[in-house]
């Protein structure tokens, strides 16, 4: 039985070795590929037999002209010729009848003599909209939760007695963190494929977001899904077995999944994205996740919950804000010289706008922080169970402004910094083509 | 040669099988019995629960359609929930009887997703007959661990729970075929190809 079970498990591990519906394989031109000359056909090769809607493949240019002939079936592949195209990046939508009986859809970019724009550019899709925004944010607050309250238990609790109970609230809190960035992360993954797959709702659920996964934006939602998949069943482990020690590998691991936010992020046309702006954007939301989430568990579950531990609790806190609010700074100031070329784009940017707002929150918060660190802190050892309530109070608008500044980080991290004249990418030009 | 396609709907088919026979055999011998190995009353939920966890992969990778994408995610969560639930429950976690509502809960989401996913009606072909017939089992079955909630030593109520997640398992291992159902296969559904 045993035997029969590590079997099936271990079967069951290896879903990626099969295919279990109609995918696209192979296109040609290949999905987001810069090609020399206009492609005579576009050919898509599936992995089984298709048929081919009446004007179901479509080839358009920046301004939405179509150039596709009538496609035809050819087995697993569906071939349609294509008039001749000019220098430009060009955007293919297709329909088709899968041999598994349903209807699939899709888009990919290419561009002919210059750099395939992302297929989040393709022609007819608008751009992150208020509801991009609002999940963004909604990912940003489980996020917070799931890591803010892991690392509160971790490192500003360490070595105390805590009591059972909040031991268990602390774990379902970071499960419920978990779950919300799992739903948010699929939600904000369908919006940004429907807006460039541009199709009615009935459409877009048999919609192929395969080009959508291969983006950017794509990996880190999967990579982020299975990482807090498996923070997921940590922290039922740990639940089930009473194992606290199980929350330290599921608090490193949701700060190494955190990274997944910031490389959704923007999009690949950022002017001077490189490994050290990923670094630093991953530094910048894990350490203000840290710092807001376990804030708002200090004060929603271990304040009234546990007022035994609030000493200690808020004396740990206190040092480690310290750290992370050193971190934030550091990084971001990194991002905002490297995004923003000229002080002016400050006021005259949209994306310098909205970091204008997120700094003038991150002031209030840091000013609200550094008077509980320099006066509530040395006061906290004489104090009275009517100044601790009200410091209760006080933390949890130092919070609700941390949430705040969430909201306007998801704004940011939609938005697309200014391009730098002198170092406008090749991408940035394609897309800027491509917009209708 | 195994078609390819057939692969993760018959690795998941084989879990189903074997949380199937944990539980028939459960209803055959009793629950004394079958729990007088301490491991063996972790084995069907466990098995269930590392189902639910082995499911975002699925939902992650496989793309290509954006309701499948939503199926395999519902059946992830309600997998995780359901299974985990009973995990409490075995191992004293958890007390109330109600967290067995999880059960007709995952039943439900199961069947709903199986029969909101499949385009086609019931005779287009076999897969979307069994699709129809995997949802519809789902939806009128999740009525077995619904009444197990109230009467949860009966050894009939048992057997049929196990029953029919067998003939689910069943199902899914014939799933996915492009092939006729009952002589009819739709011009539509393509060629056979394997």
């Amino acid at each position: 039985m045993r035997r029969a079970l590590v079997v099936t498990l271990a079967a069951l591990a290896f879903p990626g070795v099969a295919s279990a519906h109609a995918t696209l394989r192979s296109t040609t031109p290949a999905f987001g590929h810069e090609i020399g000359h206009g492609p005579a056909h576009i050919v898509l090769t599936f992995d089984q037999a298709v048929r081919v809607l009446p004007g179901a493949l479509k080839v358009l240019n920046g301004v939405g002209t179509q150039f596709a002939l009538p496609a035809r079936s050819e087995g697993r592949s569906v071939v349609a010729p294509v008039a001749p195209l000019k220098r430009g990046a060009y955007t293919v939508r297709w329909r088709a009848i899968s041999a598994d009986s349903h209807v699939v859809s899709g888009v990919w970019t290419f561009g002919v003599g210059i750099p395939a724009p992302a297929v989040g550019e393709a022609y007819g899709a608008g751009g992150p909209t208020v509801a991009e925004h609002v999940v963004r944010w909604l990912w940003f607050l489980g996020l917070a939760l799931a890591i803010g309250s892991l690392g509160f238990r971790v490192i500003c609790l360490r070595g105390a007695s805590v009591p059972r109970a909040l031991d268990r609230k602390l774990v379902v809190a970071s499960g419920l963190g978990v779950v919300v960035t799992l739903q948010a992360g699929i939600t904000a993954f369908s919006l940004r494929a429907e807006d460039a797959l541009q199709l009615p709702f009935g459409d877009f659920l048999y919609g192929d977001l395969s080009p959508m996964a291969a983006t950017r934006f794509g990996r880190a939602f999967v990579v982020m899904t299975l990482g807090f998949a498996l923070v997921l069943a940590l922290l039922y482990l740990s639940w089930l077995l009473d194992r606290t020690d199980l929350l330290v590998p599921a608090f490193a691991l949701s700060v190494l999944f955190a990274g997944g936010l910031s490389w959704s992020g923007h999009d690949a046309l950022d002017p001077g994205s490189s490994w050290k702006t990923a670094v630093a954007d991953w530094v910048h939301i894990a350490a203000a996740s840290v710092w807001i989430g376990g804030l708002a568990t200090m004060v929603g579950l271990l304040w009234y919950g546990a007022p035994e531990l609030r000493r200690v609790a808020f004396a740990n806190f206190s040092r480690l804000a310290t750290l992370l609010i050193a971190l934030v700074l550091g990084a971001g100031t990194y991002l905002s010289i490297v995004r923003l070329p000229h002080l002016s784009d400050l006021w005259t940017q949209g994306y310098g706008r909205v970091l204008l707002v997120k700094l003038g929150l991150v002031c209030f918060a840091l000013l609200w922080g550094t008077f509980h660190h320099f006066v509530v802190r040395p006061a906290l050892e004489r104090a009275d169970a009517g100044f601790l309530a009200r410091l209760g109070r006080s933390l949890a608008g130092e919070s609700l402004v941390g949430i705040a500044v969430l909201l306007a980080a998801a704004v940011l991290v939609d938005s697309k910094p200014p391009s730098r004249d002198s170092q406008q990418s090749p991408q940035g030009a394609a897309a800027a083509t491509l917009r209708p | 040669m195994l078609p390819h396609a057939e692969m993760v709907h018959w690795a998941f088919a084989a879990g189903i099988l074997l949380v199937g026979l944990c539980l028939l055999c459960e209803a055959i011998v009793g629950q004394e019995v079958w729990r007088m190995r301490p491991w063996r009353k972790y084995l069907w939920p466990g098995l269930a629960f590392g189902m639910g966890v082995l499911l975002w992969p699925v939902m992650a990778f496989f793309t290509n359609s954006s309701i499948h994408m939503y199926a395999h995610g519902s059946w992830a969560e309600v997998l995780m929930l359901a299974g985990g639930a009973e995990l409490g429950l075995v191992h004293g976690r958890l007390k109330s009887r109600a967290w067995r509502l999880t059960w007709p809960l995952a039943f439900a989401v199961t069947g709903l997703a199986f029969i909101v996913h499949e385009q086609n009606p019931w005779f287009f072909a076999r897969s979307a007959f069994l699709h129809h017939l995997l949802g519809w089992t789902f939806l009128l079955g999740a009525l077995v661990p619904l009444a197990l909630v109230w009467r949860p030593r009966s050894a009939t109520l048992q057997a049929c729970m196990a029953l029919t997640i067998v003939a689910v398992s069943v199902m899914l291992f014939a799933d996915r075929d492009v092939a006729a159902v009952f002589g009819h296969l739709s011009p539509l559904a393509g060629p056979a190809h394997r």
